[in-house]
């Protein structure tokens, strides 16, 4: 298998004050595999977000390199920037961060709409089928407003796949909801990895990195442990002892 | 603690907090300024009437004349007359006064005469307000003239007149109270007594005389005027009483001013405007502060106190900087104003009146906000918390989906589409830009339509290529009769028609008499287009100009009968037809030739013509003028763009201050609006480029909406400053004797050069403002 995302010596400074910097990430190493479900743990403030952010471009590392599907990125311009995340990357957040004007539906077509050769017909099929699979289809011409946190948070899904992405990015998506809510996520999560797509996940929650294959342990900047597991089967299993496991793991390292 | 919030409120909202800083600072430095100027120009004429002690009635004269009568008749009527004093003025035609290299004054409608300074009142001034006193050798040159020849002084004029020859170098500017304006058509030019002596006993010019009444406090203007006439003293020349003259100066520099105040008026409108943007924008912000506040317990008048403290800080500190810049910023707009009526412009009223600007928007600002908070006592803290108050309250149907757009890209549309839908947004920077198209094509319009031949519709004249005017000289009969011969066997005229004008008597609305000047001859030749009403085509039918016809005029209309004296007999008009005239203070009429000239009180002749297209019409021009040196010769457009003089040229100049202060309103505004808006949609642009739209997509959003904004806008407003505007200018020129303007709109000029300079202007602005810093790590925006 190929990584489709490759780190070496990953660092970021972020500039505080004059003479005042701060090091979040300090020499990072990871590489992860085409349809991985990587997930990455640690306590708040060791950068996880940080590095979720700069492996994928968004923002600027400040040392090292980052290759996507073997190009460096690091010193990709912004309109570059902005169609690799157009055409490749899909990103969830945990403020789902939607667009207010828009309806549901039309946030989720919005990123297929910005190519000029956009087909309208095949876009909206292709967004219904999303919203269905995500089971909100009744929603779709609704306003943001009328929608609770976990459906958004569907739409936000469905939006980051409209443009068939090699790889979903999300911070702590399941982070704001309640706990069915956030099961409800990680099962379509878990079907579009199947799917073949990789997905990388920033979460604090022991049940979500359970359903993972990989678990990155991350403290004060750096990755200090990883746990692999096998592929996750939703069907044939409740995810309760990879759960217990990767507890076990947390507790065995004193994370 | 509250200092410190509000503190802390302005570090943390430095864009916001500054654009309504500045607003705030606009709004009262364009008040200020406006008032200032009123204050300035109300101040200033009474201060230059007062130095220069206007006569409330002028007699011009021309021909035999004896002061002992005029002494005599003033003994008589000590009740009502102060003083008296005879001014002799030399007047000479334009082509005998040379300057710069080998140019003559040649060809200006005005009639200019060399006088010296009077002793007792109707004193002519230098820039200083002070009496002017001429020495040896040197002359004092109105505005106009300097103006209008851009003389300097120190630069030598040479006075002309067969062998009669002297040299003079201007000394100072004539600030001349009842000749300042072109309205006046005489210009006096003030020189030493002993120059003057020698002049008139060489005979250089042509002799003329104002007889000039200063009157006592209760003075009747009326009854001094009637008796003058009725005692037949000398009075072949018009009468001019006092208030034409604060007429003539309100024409050209009180007309100027108003022009000046309305777009003033105009800049507050848009400041107003902007500060309330600035207050849409920030509520959003605002109310969920304030849920906050109210979440963790504050009470609701702590928060009043916070909210309002933080805009009366702001109110009062821009209200200051406001006032204090006015001073400075007002010297842009009165120009024309320390010319021709004060160069010390240091009076105290505008002090202390300008300080109603400041005030008048503080407490605009101080109730709007409690007109916010009143809001915000309604609404509950965990309502507030939920963010977008103001946009989330209509449940519309959810309109422009994104499917339906079939002609533009999918990021301008979404740019036309956030038009729609945050109109209460947008509505402030349309009308902005409907203001700012106003404020530069009513100018426009008006300065088109004052440099159109079809001006001469207001000025009482039929359409004709080219007039004649013979004015009060000895030979002036013969030369009238000589004249329109000489036109009739002239080939190339293809028609002519002559008018006498002539001062008659005419019954009032009191039933006592006043007097008129009637023009009397055929009309129908080079007809006139009439308000109501037509021409006077039969015997017995009279047309009266509009200020005459109105009621504080001798209010009459079409069909109503007027009674005339002529030749010492009462004769009953009817009234035919009623035309604009801003000539002559307004107040003319017309008659057919059947109504007898008053021989005594002919005031001038006129022959109107039209030459053949074969022929060149400035040589027909110049073969007249030389042939009749008294007359005055002058194509149509000449003579209204003389007349109207520096009006036209003042124009101009506003035309393009106005076009300017209206770009720097568009850039400025459209700057200010977008900085509000990018910060206020910071998070929504986030969010678009974190999906993988480029900064340049998102530029084309904004430039889309915005630019459509700005057609629509432009489009109003031209059609405003077409329409409303054509209204607007009837009705400030119905004072002056025009009440029905029809502007004349040079369709490329509005419909297109100013548009495009406008949209390329904006355009470039929205380019350089929206440029969505790339660079920045995307993702500060996007965390939690
Ligand atoms: N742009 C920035 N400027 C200054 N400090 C920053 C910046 N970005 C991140 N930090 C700091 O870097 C550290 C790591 O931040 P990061 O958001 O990556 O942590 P995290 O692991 O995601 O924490 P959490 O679990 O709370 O989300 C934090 O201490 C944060 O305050
Ligand atoms: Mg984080």
């Amino acid at each position: 298998m190929s990584s489709i995302l490759e780190a070496r010596s990953m660092s970021k400074k972020v500039e505080l004050g004059k003479n005042n910097y701060l090091n979040i990430l300090k020499g990072v190493n990871l590489e992860i595999e085409e349809g991985e479900f990587v997930s990455v743990m640690g306590p708040s403030g060791s950068g996880k977000s940080t590095l979720l952010y700069n492996i994928s471009g968004m923002d600027r590392i400040t040392a090292g390199s980052v290759k996507f599907k073997g190009r460096e990125i690091g010193r990709l311009k912004e309109e570059e920037l902005a169609k690799l995340r157009l055409r490749h990357m899909g990103f969830i957040f945990q403020d789902i961060h939607l667009l207010k004007n828009l309806s549901l539906i039309d946030n989720v077509m919005f990123p297929a709409l910005v190519s000029k050769d956009a087909n309208k017909k095949v876009v909206y099929q292709k967004a219904k089928k999303l919203l269905d699979m995500t089971e909100i289809a009744q929603l779709a011409d609704n306003h943001i407003t009328q929608g609770s946190g976990g459906q958004l948070q569907r739409v936000a899904i469905c939006r980051a796949l409209i443009n068939d992405p090699d790889i979903l990015f999300g911070d702590e998506p399941t982070g704001a909801l309640d706990s069915k809510s956030a099961a409800k996520i990680m099962s379509i999560l878990a079907e579009i990895n199947k799917n073949g797509t990789t997905i990388m996940l920033v979460t604090h929650d022991a049940k979500v990195a359970a359903k993972t294959d990989r678990v990155l342990f991350m403290v004060d900047g750096n990755i200090v442990a990883q746990k692999k597991m096998s592929k996750y089967d939703a069907q044939h299993d409740d995810g309760k002892d990879r759960e217990e496991s990767i507890m076990k793991w947390l507790v065995e390292n004193r994370f | 603690m509250f200092i410190k919030m509000v503190k802390n409120d302005f570090y943390r909202k430095k864009i916001i907090t500054g654009t309504v800083f500045i607003f705030i600072t606009l709004a009262v430095l364009l008040g200020a300024s406006a008032i200032n100027n009123i204050a300035n120009l109300i101040q200033s004429m009474s201060e230059l009437q007062e130095h220069a002690m206007p006569a409330d009635i002028t007699q011009m004269h021309s021909g035999e004349y004896d002061q002992e009568e005029i002494d005599q008749f003033t003994k008589e009527h000590r009740e009502h007359i102060g003083m008296q004093e005879t001014m002799v003025l030399l007047n000479f035609d334009g082509s005998h006064i040379h300057y710069g290299n080998n140019n003559t004054m040649a060809g200006t409608v005005q009639d200019i005469s060399f006088v010296v300074q009077n002793n007792k009142f109707d004193f002519i001034l230098d820039l200083d307000n002070e009496k002017l006193d001429v020495q040896e050798g040197f002359v004092a040159v109105p505005i106009y003239f300097m103006e209008q020849y851009d003389l300097k002084i120190g630069d030598p004029i040479t006075v002309k007149n067969g062998e009669y020859q002297k040299a003079f170098i201007i000394s100072d500017y004539a600030r001349d109270y009842e000749m300042n304006s072109s309205f006046t058509s005489s210009k006096r030019f003030v020189i030493n007594k002993q120059d003057y002596d020698e002049m008139r006993r060489e005979q250089a010019g042509e002799l003329e005389y104002l007889i000039e009444f200063k009157l006592t406090e209760n003075g009747d203007v009326n009854a001094v005027q009637t008796a003058y006439f009725e005692a037949g003293l000398p009075a072949n020349g018009p009468t001019i009483g006092g208030t034409i003259f604060l007429l003539f100066n309100a024409m050209s520099d009180t007309a100027i001013a108003m022009v000046i105040i309305l777009i003033s008026i105009l800049l507050i409108i848009i400041a107003a405007l902007c500060i309330r943007l600035t207050f849409l924008a920030t509520i959003d912000e605002d109310l969920r502060e304030i849920g906050v506040m109210k979440a963790i317990g504050i009470s609701k008048k702590d928060i009043k106190k916070v909210y309002l403290n933080k805009y009366r800080v702001m109110a009062a500190a821009g209200g200051i900087i406001g006032y204090l810049l006015s001073f400075a910023v007002v010297n842009l707009f009165n120009g024309n104003m320390r010319l021709y009526i004060a160069s010390d412009l240091s009076g105290n009223l505008k002090y202390v009146l300008s300080l109603v600007a400041p005030l008048v928007v503080y407490i605009m600002i101080v109730m709007y906000c409690r007109h916010v908070l009143k809001k915000i006592d309604k609404i509950s803290a965990v309502e507030a918390l939920r963010s977008d108050i103001m946009e989330r309250r209509k449940n519309r149907k959810y309109s422009f989906p994104l499917l339906k757009n079939k002609f533009f890209s999918t990021n301008l549309y979404m740019g036309v589409r956030d038009v729609w839908k945050r109109f209460g947004l947008y509505r402030l920077l349309f009308f902005i830009f409907i203001v700012c198209t106003f404020i530069a094509i009513l100018p426009l319009n008006i300065y088109n339509t004052m440099n159109s031949p079809e001006f001469s519709t207001y000025m009482g004249i039929g359409k004709s290529d080219m007039r004649i005017d013979l004015r009060r000289t000895d030979t002036i009969t013969d030369d009238f009769e000589k004249l329109q011969k000489e036109l009739e066997n002239d080939p190339e005229i293809e028609k002519h028609a002559a008018s006498i004008t002539s001062s008659y008597q005419v019954k009032n609305t009191e039933g006592s008499w006043d007097y008129i000047y009637i023009e009397t001859g055929d009309f129908s030749v080079f007809p006139l287009n009439y308000l109501e009403g037509s021409a006077p085509e039969d015997e017995g039918e009279i047309a009266l100009s509009f200020a005459n016809a109105q009621e504080d005029g001798l209010n009459k209309n079409v069909g109503d009968k007027i009674a005339v004296k002529v030749g010492g007999t009462e004769k009953t008009l009817k009234v035919s037809g009623i035309y604009q005239d801003i000539t002559n203070g307004g107040k003319t009429a017309k008659a057919d030739n059947s109504l007898e000239v008053n021989q005594d009180a002919v005031l001038w002749y006129i022959v109107s013509m039209d030459v053949s297209p074969e022929a060149d019409i400035h040589e027909k021009m110049k073969y007249y003028q030389n042939a009749y040196e008294s007359a005055q010769v002058n194509d149509i457009e000449e003579y209204t763009r003389q007349t109207l003089g520096n009006i036209i040229d003042q124009m101009s100049v506003i035309v393009l201050g106005a076009i300017a202060i209206a770009f720097i309103i568009a850039v400025l505004i459209t700057a200010l609006f977008l900085r509000m808006l990018l910060s206020k949609d910071m998070s929504q642009i986030a969010i678009m480029r974190s999906v993988g739209l480029t900064s340049k997509h998102i530029q084309n959003q904004y430039m889309a909406g915005t630019l459509m904004v700005l057609l629509f806008g432009i489009i109003v407003g031209v059609l405003a400053s077409n329409y409303l505007g054509e209204s607007l200018v009837s009705m400030a020129l119905s004072t002056m004797g025009a009440s029905k303007i029809e502007l004349v709109i040079v369709a490329w000029q509005t419909w297109l050069l100013f548009p495009l300079a406008l949209i390329a202007v904006v355009w470039f602005t929205i380019f350089v403002c929206c440029n969505v810093s790339a660079e920045d790590d995307l993702s500060i925006v996007m965390r939690s």
